[in-house]
């Protein structure tokens, strides 16, 4: 199945009735907040989607911290993929600008098709599939999914890494500290390692995309 | 030299408190404009645009305010921006920060998608109490999720956008053999990069049609 999802604010529905034209679609969802479903503009997009035998799956996106934002639209996007079996596509041009923005930052967690629909029509380059788990090697996922949001001290991360070796683990440690993922700090004569904003926004996407894989 | 970037709308308030709390800053590039139509936008976006350059000045800032002609065409906006984020690493500037608060929302967005293609740090600036929320962005690497072979076959597309290639004159373009450039375009068209369209003129035949976007998705300004 097709899915349109689209963001969407109460005087959008010129923009997305634009996305409905032009991508192909078997049901329509719209991202926005709790006031969208009783403007005039969603009624009137609804009425036609009525027409032709459908409704409109409206999700509420509660816009009062930004990273929420991102993991509301990020789960919003994983569900109606359900797991790879319905082909998603993302409208971004409706709603205020930090629901744009956040859907954006989801669709690149997340590898979802995405454009940007008002009287212009831009194909964001964002490559389908391509997550943000893809930029590591399945060890630096495992050590960043062991840090979790734990403080651990390295001594112990590198035992807990076996069966790799502790030059190897070691060097997955360096290579995340390089890539600004891992904070260390020194307490009690040990070393501690945390994830740093970076590496937990890619702790969130990689919880993400394995519960989508396992679902 | 530390630069800031950002997008500006009506609320200099909006940008300046990027400026304030960056330290070292040598520079402050910003992008603005408004819907020429609307006279009531154009002063407002003026006016700001004013204010932040005043600012500067008071400052001592060396301070480039890019006037964007059309502040609703996404694409040419995160081409520009890309243009510059990458014309200032070249000169080996240190680009501090990125505020993506103001703007349109084109604006703003191809902000956000030029910060993740590039790896800058970004920001947004609160509607009300004019706070700082540092956005955790990642760097998305292209040469990470596409092989050499794809890569090539996308520049190769991209430079040669008018010609409308098939697939053998893409082959004969890059010297492989058609077989192979068939295998890495089964994957480009499953990850949306290019498309296949029916050859105008031979029913036979299809031409490969590359997406608009790939100049950003490769970034190839040099």
């Amino acid at each position: 199945m097709r899915v349109l999802i689209s963001t969407f604010g109460s005087e959008d529905a010129d923009r997305v009735l634009q996305a409905m034209r032009q991508l192909p679609y078997d049901k329509l969802v719209l991202v926005g907040d709790d006031r969208v479903p009783e403007s005039d503009a969603f009624t009137r997009l609804n009425n036609l989607e009525e027409i032709a035998g459908h409704t409109i799956d409206f999700e509420t996106a509660d816009q009062d911290d930004f990273m929420e934002l991102v993991d509301g639209v990020s789960e919003i996007l994983s569900r109606h993929g359900d797991s790879g079996k319905n082909h998603v596509v993302l409208n971004i041009s409706g709603g205020s600008k930090l629901l744009g923005d956040a859907a954006l930052l989801a669709a690149f967690r997340l590898g979802v098709e995405t454009f940007h629909i008002d009287d212009r029509i831009t194909k964001l380059p964002i490559l389908r599939g391509a997550t943000a788990r893809d930029r590591f090697t399945s060890s630096q996922v495992r050590l960043i999914e062991m840090i979790g949001a734990q403080n651990p001290v390295l001594g112990d991360l590198i035992t807990g890494m076996a069966p790799s070796s502790k030059q190897s683990a070691e060097r997955v440690v360096r290579e995340l500290k390089k890539q600004g993922m891992l904070v260390s700090e020194v307490r009690d004569c040990k070393v501690h390692l945390s994830l740093s904003p970076t590496g937990l926004e890619v702790l969130r996407a990689v919880r993400l995309i394995t519960r989508d894989k396992r679902v | 030299m530390v630069v800031v970037f950002g997008t500006l709308g009506f609320r200099p308030k909006s940008l300046i408190p990027t400026i304030r709390s960056t330290p070292n800053v040598d520079k402050v590039v910003f992008y603005c404009g408004a819907d020429k139509s609307e006279a009531n936008a154009v002063k407002k976006v003026s006016e700001a645009k004013k204010e932040v350059l005043s600012y500067c000045s008071a400052m001592k800032l060396s301070v480039e305010a890019v006037d964007l002609d059309d502040p609703f065409d996404f694409k040419s906006i995160a081409m520009r921006i890309r243009g510059d984020i990458r014309r200032h690493k070249r000169a080996g500037k240190e680009i501090a920060i990125f505020n993506i608060a103001g703007g349109t929302r084109p604006t703003s967005a191809a902000a956000l998608l030029v910060c993740i293609l590039e790896g800058v740090p970004t920001v947004y600036v609160h509607d009300l109490t004019y706070e700082e929320i540092p956005l955790p962005l990642l760097k998305m690497e292209y040469s990470q999720v596409l092989s050499g072979e794809e890569r090539e076959i996308l520049r190769t597309l991209s430079k040669n956008r008018s010609r409308r290639l098939t697939e053998v004159e893409l082959a004969s373009l890059i010297g492989k053999h058609k077989a192979t450039v068939n295998h890495h375009l089964r994957n480009l068209v499953a990850k949306g990069a290019v498309r296949l369209e029916r050859h105008p003129s031979d029913l036979r035949k299809k031409v490969v049609v590359v997406e608009e976007s790939t100049e950003l998705l490769l970034g190839d300004d040099e």
